[in-house]
């Protein structure tokens, strides 16, 4: 019997933690506080090396989040509340580190979860997941195929949430007509492209050239923008850059005395963007990440715990530190802690089960899983995402674009400019 | 039209400013000492963190912050001198592997000093001299420029006019020929050490505020060192400056008019090429090779 659950996807060492747990909750029905258990997560993403801006700032803000959740009493599961705790992994963005933590996290600390990047680290981490069902998560749906069962990507569907930023923008600056692009030439520049494409050509704002790609180690980036700007555009666009490249390029458009519109997928740390170019020169540049000291994450549709409280102690532990990723390991451990509640269980499969059950509570607000057309499989949680202007030097959330919407209207530009790029999940290899 | 090629000669020789002050400095080490320093693009690094120290960190005048980085990282030179490449100097790939070893401590050194992440400079000037409006140079790349002429042009006249620089080039030509004339080896390594360092470091300082300073900002860096060298002629001096000039307007112009993954492929090509046509590179001799 064991060996069959085992041949169906379930690893042994699941299986026998799921029983225990279900057999632990029926010999205690009415056990209450689990004094000294803890439930263990394990962290697996770039905490130093060039990617480590989406790494380290997430695993600074689960810690906060560790605290809250455990002085709030923890995690009730079906035998008793639990406190959480992160066991971290530097995979520093290397596939076999990926992989090597990925077993050390599961086999040596016992992990119920974890969380990760993903994207060139992921395929290293594939044949655990397949191998122990451990459920993953991961910031970028493009590792999402129909093979990968038991990873979601519950907190944002990159790049496609880009659309929204081009759709508001063609909507409340209708005078902007024209575009241009530079991406890095990598797993996140290129899709990114794609969908800008589609979000351009869907708002009939016209593109003045081919998407400039970079290699990733450029460090002068003055022939590039001589390039972007040479046609006159009303927008420059800076695709998924990483942050690295974003402020050089915003400098050197200042200093070259680009005049129009920039959108971007990322801003992170734009004080020092405007320190180093004006104000004045940053007023209105467009991007997809919120500072959670925003007024309007206070509304009713924002699932996320406390966000002005979550970025005033993330900012006073972290001074300077906060970017687009320091809130989004931790929203994901939102829905991992409701799903895991719901089933009254730790275990993986009962997990990933409970939290696919009717609607998602996403940090922005109730969305649905989503992604087949694109990623071959439903593990995308997707819905509404916020517009981010800079107004008077401070990131303002503008609005907040529906995602399933856009695509309902436009979904085949996407589709196009994915397939053009070799983006869609049955072509990457 | 006109506009953007006379912007892109600019952004070309901003580029073949600094890449010639690094390519230089390390034909210098390689030389006199006849070792490949792969830690290069950290001394390179190691300027740009004393910007992000002095200047950013204590507010110390920009150019002040400069000459205390060049002296630093000319001192970093010193210490490979003395710690790695003396007691390995008659095994050639045991001084590449030490120096392999020291670009790692100089990277982890910068990790537990500044984080992993880019650290934020604040501009030197805002200042740009606008010859049209499409036509820019800002001032802090100026800058750069001004000094790689400056410090190259003093570099020669040391060489060639010195009795310092005549007995740095007898150590390169023959180290032999030059101990049996009374000429000290491990003083001309010291010197070329400390230049070599030297302007690494000062080109990574004055290129702190231009670009993203961050521990593993020295591998592109050695990376485009390596091919100019070698397309320059190994211990080439003159060779590397060429290099860097024509590396730069290549990738500049091609980035430019074509596409910036397009234009490493180019750059790699030349490379080849020269391999191929002339193995010594441009200005290089056999006996270096």
């Amino acid at each position: 019997m064991i060996s069959k659950i085992v041949k169906s996807g379930l690893t042994r060492r699941t299986f026998l933690k799921s029983t225990a747990v279900t057999a632990m909750s029926a010999g205690l029905p009415g056990a209450s506080l689990a004094a000294g258990k803890t439930i263990k997560i394990g962290f697996l993403a770039p905490l130093t090396g060039a990617v480590a801006a989406w790494g380290k700032p997430g695993l600074d803000g689960c810690q906060i989040w560790a605290e809250r959740v455990n002085a709030a009493g923890g995690i009730k599961l079906g035998d008793g509340s639990y406190s959480v705790e992160f066991v971290s992994y530097d995979n520093e963005y290397d596939p076999a580190k990926a992989r090597t933590g990925a077993t050390k996290l599961i086999r040596e600390d016992g992990v119920s979860f974890i969380m990760m990047l993903g994207g060139d680290t992921w395929p290293g981490v594939q044949p655990v997941a397949d191998k122990t069902g451990m459920l993953f998560s991961t910031l970028l749906p493009s590792d999402l195929s129909p093979d990968t069962s038991t990873l979601i990507a519950p907190a944002e569907v990159h790049p496609i949430y880009n659309v929204t930023g081009v759709e508001w923008l063609a909507e409340n600056k209708p005078e902007l007509k024209t575009a241009v692009m530079c991406a890095q030439d990598d797993a996140l520049g290129l899709p990114s492209v794609a969908t800008y494409l589609a979000a351009f050509e869907a708002a009939g704002i016209e593109m003045l050239d081919e998407p400039l790609l970079f290699d990733p180690a450029t460090t002068d980036f003055a022939p590039v923008v001589t390039r972007l700007i040479s046609k006159n555009p009303d927008i420059v666009c800076l695709d998924t850059c990483y942050s690295d490249y974003v402020h050089p390029i915003a400098e050197q458009l200042f200093q070259q005395g680009f005049k129009g519109q920039i959108i971007s997928c990322t801003a992170d740390f734009y004080d020092q963007m405007i320190a180093k170019t004006s104000e004045e020169f940053m007023e209105g540049f467009v991007f997809q990440f919120p500072d959670f000291d925003d007024p309007a994450l206070n509304g009713d549709n924002i699932n996320f715990t406390d966000p002005n409280g979550f970025y005033a102690e993330f900012n006073t532990r972290h001074p300077g530190q906060w970017g687009a990723v320091s809130w989004e390991y931790a929203s994901i451990m939102d829905l991992w802690k409701a799903a895991a509640e719901k089933a009254g269980s730790a275990s993986p499969d009962a997990v990933a089960a409970a939290m696919k059950e009717g609607k998602g509570k996403h940090a922005f607000g109730d969305a649905d899983w989503w992604g087949t057309e694109l990623f071959g499989i439903d593990n995308a949680l997707v819905g509404d995402w916020p517009v981010v202007a800079i107004e008077k030097g401070k990131a303002r959330i503008k609005d907040f674009r529906s995602i399933p919407d856009w695509y309902a209207r436009h979904g085949d530009l996407l589709v196009k400019h994915m397939k053009a790029y070799d983006q869609m999940w049955d072509q990457r290899s | 039209m006109l506009d953007l090629l006379a912007q892109t000669g600019l952004n070309a020789v901003y580029a073949a400013s600094y890449i010639s002050l690094v390519a230089v400095g390390l034909v210098l080490i390689f030389g006199v000492m006849g070792v490949i320093n792969f830690a290069h693009g950290e001394l390179f690094m190691a300027g740009a963190y004393a910007i992000v120290a002095l200047y950013a960190g204590l507010n110390v005048p920009f150019f002040l912050a400069v000459a205390v980085g060049l002296l630093f990282v000319g001192c970093l030179g010193l210490l490979m001198e003395r710690a790695l490449f003396r007691p390995l100097k008659d095994n050639p790939l045991g001084g590449l592997v030490a120096s392999i070893g020291f670009l790692m401590i100089l990277q982890a050194l910068a990790v537990m000093g500044f984080g992993v992440r880019m650290v934020h400079i604040p501009p030197v000037t805002q200042e740009v001299i606008a010859f049209s409006d499409k036509v820019r140079l800002p001032v802090a790349r100026l800058y750069v420029i001004i000094a790689a002429i400056v410090l190259l042009s003093a570099l020669w006249y040391f060489l060639k006019r010195t009795r310092f620089g005549w007995a740095l080039r007898a150590s390169a030509q023959d180290p032999e020929a030059a101990a049996l004339q009374g000429i000290s080896i491990t003083q001309t390594a010291r010197i070329a050490m400390f230049i070599g360092a030297g302007l690494a470091g000062i080109a990574g300082a004055l290129t702190a505020p231009l670009v993203s300073v961050n521990p593993h900002m020295g591998h592109s860096v050695i990376v485009t060192a390596f091919i100019v060298i070698i397309v320059g002629g190994v211990g080439s001096l003159e060779g590397a400056i060429v290099a860097s000039v024509a590396y730069a307007l290549v990738h500049t112009f091609v980035t430019t008019f074509w596409d910036g993954v397009l234009a490493d492929i180019v750059g790699l090509s030349l490379m080849l090429v020269v391999l191929i046509v002339k193995p010594t590179g441009l200005f290089g001799s056999a006996d270096r090779a």
